[in-house]
C-alpha cells in the first residue's frame, strides 16, 4: 500500500533522513522505534505534506502521494500535539475536521457521534474541549484522525502524556482499526506500546532503519542470550579494556559508557568470570541486573544506546 | 471553496465562542472617547465659551463702583462672565491658586473721583496659567472705562451740580438746586433715548464660510472627530489578535492536521484572510453603531462609511498575513505587533491631532493607515468622497496581499 523510495532530507548539515526506506501493507501496525532526533517526527512530516525540500519518492496504491490530492482524503494522522480548537465541543471539532474531507455532511455526523462512542466521550459530546482531562483530550486528537476511515494513519506518540487507562484505551482503538484494513504507521518511545500493538516493528536511528520485522525476528538478532547490566564507577574504556581477556564469543559487549555496561551473555554461568575480572582492574561494581532478551536489547545493541538517551 | 468556507465560518464561531477579548478591544475605544469628550466637549450645544469666571473688589463702595459691579449682572454679561465679589486678600489668595481667569480691583475714591472728572485707574489682575480668558476680561473693563468717561463727559456740568452736593448731609441739601440739574439730565438722556430706543445700531452675528474653517465645536463634533482615530487604532489590535491563527496553527500542530486533508494551501490562506476581513469590518460598524446611539457620532452617508471601512479591514488584514508570514512565532508577533501599531497611532493622529504635530511627524503619518482612513472619515462625515484614501488603502493593501500570500504559502511547509 505504501512504498518509501530512499526518503533524504537535511536541515543544514544534520541529516534526518539517510536515503530512507519503507513498505506497509494493508491492515499492517508499523510500529517506528528510535530515540530522540532518529527522523520519526521528520518522516511524520514529510507524509503529512508540511516539510519541503526533500529528495526520494512516497507512493500510495502506486501513485504518488504528493501529487495526488484526492490521495488525501485516504490519509490520516494522529499527531503528538493536541490538534484541536479548545473554543469548540468534542462533536464541533470532529464535524470541523471531518468536514476538511470529502464526507457528506449526514455521513459525517452519524460516523461522529459512533466514533464518540468508541473513544468514550459520547457523554461529553457538547461540553468545550478546554474542559477535558489530558486523557479525554489524547482520545479526542485520536477520534479527529479517524472519523473519515483513513486507509493509512499515522500516529505521532499518541499517548504521550497520559495515564495508563486512557493509555490502554487508545491502544485497543489502534488495535481495533489495524484489524479492520487500515496501514498505521505508529511512532513511539515506549517499547511496551510496540511490543503489545504492532505486527511489524521497524527500529530507526540517525535517519535510517536499522532492523525491522515482527518481535520474534528482532529478538533473534541478539539471540537467546541473557543480557547483564553493570553498573558501578568505572570509566567506558577501562570496562571495554577489562574485558578483552574474554575468548570465545560466550560474552558479547553490546555497549560500554562511564559508570555502565551491557553485555550478552551465552549463560549466567559467565557473569564470575565477567566479576573476576573486573575486580583484578579495581573497577568498582555496585548493581547488577540480568535480562531475558526484549526489544529494549534489541534496541541497545543496534543503537548502542538505551531508547531514554 | 467549500472548505475554505468551512475554516471562515469555524473561525467565526470560535471567536464567538471566546469574544471577551474582541469586546475588550471594542469598549476600550468608546470609553476613550467619551472621556475625552466628556472632559473636552462643551457644556452647552450651540455655545461659545464657558462664562468667564471673574473676581470683583469693590474698594470704593460708592455709586459709580456699585453700577460698574452690577454690570455684570445683566443677562448678557452672565452669559460671559461669572462674576463674584470679594474683598482684595480673599481675592489675591483665590487668583493665586487659579480659581479665576481674572481680579478687576476698583479703587478707594472710584466714584468721587470720577464725579470730579479726574482720572481714575482699575486694575485687572490677570491669571497667567490662562492664555485668552484673562485678556477678554481686559477688554470688557477697557471698553467699560470708555463707556464710563463717556458718560462722565457727556453729563459733566449735571455732574459738577451733584458733586457739590454730595458731601453736604442729607439734611443741609439743598433740595430745590438738584432738580434743575436732574432736569437737564433728563432732557439730556431724552435727547440720547431716540438713539438707545429702540437701538439703531445692532449687532448681528453671522458665521462666515472661510475655506478650511472648522465649525463650531459641539459635543457630537467632538465625539465625531475622536472615535475614527480610537477605532482604527483597536481595529490593528483586533484583526492582530484575530488571525494570530495563522502562527498558532503551526505552532499547536494544526496545520500539520489539514495539511493531510484536501485543503489547499490558498483555501487555508484566503479563509483567514477572508475572516480577519470580515470580523474587521463588523468590529468598525459595531464601534459606528454604538458611537452613533450613545454619543451621537456622526458618520456621513453610510454608503461612503461602508466602503471606507471594508477599505480599512482590507487593509488591515493584508498588513496582518505579511506580518504573520514574516514573523518566528508568538512570541515574536507579541513583541512587535504591538510597538508597530501604536506606532502608526501616534503618527497617524489616533491620539494626537495630526495639526498639533511637528512637521516631521506629520510625514511620517502619511505611511500609516490610521492617517488616511481619520483623513477619509473626515470626508465622509461632510458627505464627501473620500477619494484618496481610498485609492491609498487599496492599492497598498493589494501590495501588502500580494506579498502576503507566498510568504504564506512557504510557512504552510517548511
Amino acid at each position: 500500500m505504501l512504498e518509501i523510495r530512499n526518503l533524504t532530507k537535511s536541515y543544514g548539515d544534520v541529516l534526518a533522513l539517510d536515503r530512507f526506506s519503507l513498505d506497509l501493507k494493508k491492515g499492517e501496525v508499523l510500529g517506528l522505534l528510535g530515540p530522540n532526533g532518529a527522523g520519526k517526527t521528520t518522516l511524520i512530516s514529510i507524509l503529512a505534506g508540511t516539510l519541503r525540500d526533500f529528495t526520494g519518492t512516497v507512493t500510495f496504491d502506486g501513485r504518488n502521494l504528493f501529487a495526488d490530492r484526492g490521495l488525501k482524503n485516504r490519509l490520516g494522522i494522529v499527531p503528538q500535539d493536541m490538534a484541536f480548537y479548545d473554543e469548540l465541543n468534542a462533536m464541533d471539532n470532529l464535524l470541523f475536521w471531518g468536514g476538511l474531507y470529502d464526507v457528506p455532511r449526514a455521513e459525517l455526523k452519524r460516523r461522529a457521534a459512533a466514533i464518540l462512542e468508541l473513544v468514550e466521550l459520547s457523554g461529553r459530546a457538547k461540553e468545550p474541549v478546554k474542559n477535558f482531562s489530558g486523557g479525554m483530550k489524547r482520545r479526542l486528537n485520536t477520534a479527529i484522525g479517524l472519523l473519515h476511515k483513513p486507509d493509512l494513519l499515522l500516529l505521532d506518540e499518541p499517548t504521550v502524556g497520559i495515564d495508563v487507562q486512557a493509555k490502554v484505551s487508545i491502544l485497543e482503538i489502534i488495535r481495533s482499526v489495524g484489524a479492520a484494513g487500515t496501514a498505521i504507521v505508529f511512532t513511539t518511545h515506549q517499547l511496551a506500546e510496540v511490543e503489545t500493538t504492532c505486527s511489524r516493528i521497524a527500529i530507526m536511528d540517525h535517519g535510517r532503519i536499522l532492523a525491522q520485522g515482527t518481535l520474534d525476528e528482532l529478538i533473534r538478532i541478539v539471540g537467546e542470550r541473557d543480557i547483564v547490566e553493570i553498573t558501578g564507577e568505572f570509566p567506558a574504556a577501562a570496562f571495554s579494556e577489562a574485558l578483552q581477556g574474554l575468548a570465545g564469543g560466550r560474552v558479547e559487549l553490546l555497549s560500554a559508557s562511564d559508570n555502565q555496561a551491557h553485555l550478552a551473555v551465552a549463560a549466567t554461568e559467565e557473569i564470575p568470570r565477567i566479576m573476576d575480572l573486573l575486580f583484578r582492574r579495581k573497577l568498582a561494581v555496585t548493581d547488577l541486573k540480568i535480562k531475558t532478551p526484549g526489544l529494549e536489547t534489541v534496541f541497545l545493541k543496534l543503537t548502542g544506546r538505551s531508547l531514554r538517551d | 471553496m467549500r472548505r475554505a468556507a468551512l475554516i471562515l465560518l469555524n473561525d467565526v464561531r470560535r471567536h464567538l465562542k471566546a469574544p471577551a477579548v474582541i469586546l475588550i478591544f471594542i469598549a476600550i475605544p468608546l470609553a476613550m472617547t467619551a472621556l475625552i469628550g466628556i472632559i473636552f466637549a462643551p457644556k452647552t450645544e450651540g455655545s461659545k465659551l464657558p462664562p468667564i469666571p471673574v473676581l470683583i473688589v469693590d474698594n470704593d463702595k460708592g455709586l459709580a463702583s456699585k453700577l460698574l459691579v452690577s454690570s455684570f449682572d445683566v443677562d448678557q454679561m452672565k452669559e460671559m462672565f461669572q462674576a463674584t465679589v470679594t474683598e482684595e486678600a480673599d481675592g489675591r489668595a483665590r487668583m493665586s491658586k487659579g480659581k479665576a481667569s481674572a481680579m478687576v480691583v476698583i479703587p478707594k475714591g472710584f466714584t468721587l473721583d470720577l464725579l470730579e472728572a479726574k482720572p481714575v485707574t482699575l486694575l485687572v489682575v490677570k491669571n497667567p496659567a490662562e492664555q485668552f480668558l484673562p485678556d477678554i476680561v481686559e477688554e470688557f473693563m477697557a471698553t467699560m472705562a470708555v463707556m464710563l468717561s463717556g458718560v462722565v463727559q457727556a453729563f459733566a456740568e449735571e455732574v459738577r451740580g451733584v458733586r457739590a452736593m454730595i458731601d453736604l448731609p442729607v439734611g443741609a441739601m439743598p433740595w430745590e438746586s438738584l432738580a434743575p440739574e436732574l432736569g437737564k439730565a433728563q432732557k439730556k438722556i431724552a435727547a440720547a433715548s431716540k438713539y438707545l430706543d429702540p437701538l439703531l445700531l445692532r449687532l448681528k452675528e453671522e458665521e462666515t464660510q472661510a475655506a478650511g474653517a472648522r465649525p463650531r465645536i459641539t459635543a457630537s463634533h467632538l465625539f465625531s472627530e475622536i472615535l475614527p482615530g480610537m477605532a482604527v487604532m483597536f481595529l490593528l489590535f483586533i484583526v492582530q489578535t484575530l488571525m494570530r491563527d495563522l502562527l498558532t496553527d503551526r505552532e499547536d500542530g494544526k496545520l500539520r492536521r489539514m495539511a493531510t486533508t484536501p485543503l489547499r494551501p490558498l483555501e487555508l490562506i484566503g479563509a483567514r484572510l477572508a475572516g480577519g476581513w470580515f470580523m474587521g469590518l463588523a468590529v468598525l460598524l459595531v464601534m459606528a453603531g454604538v458611537g452613533a446611539l450613545a454619543f451621537r457620532v456622526r458618520v456621513g452617508p453610510l454608503g461612503l462609511y461602508l466602503l471606507l471601512a471594508a477599505v480599512i479591514s482590507f487593509w488591515t488584514a493584508a498588513f496582518f498575513a505579511l506580518f504573520h508570514a514574516l514573523v518566528r512565532n508568538r512570541n515574536q508577533a507579541g513583541a512587535l505587533g504591538a510597538p508597530i501599531i501604536l506606532a502608526f497611532s501616534i503618527f497617524g493622529g489616533s491620539m494626537i491631532n495630526v495639526e498639533a504635530m511637528p512637521k516631521a511627524f506629520r510625514a511620517i503619518g502619511i505611511v500609516t493607515p490610521n492617517r488616511w482612513y481619520i483623513d477619509g472619515a473626515a470626508l465622509v462625515r461632510e458627505g464627501r468622497f473620500p477619494a484618496a484614501s481610498l485609492v491609498v488603502l487599496l492599492v497598498s493593501g493589494l501590495v501588502l496581499l500580494a506579498l502576503a500570500v507566498p510568504a504564506l504559502r512557504r510557512r504552510t511547509t517548511e
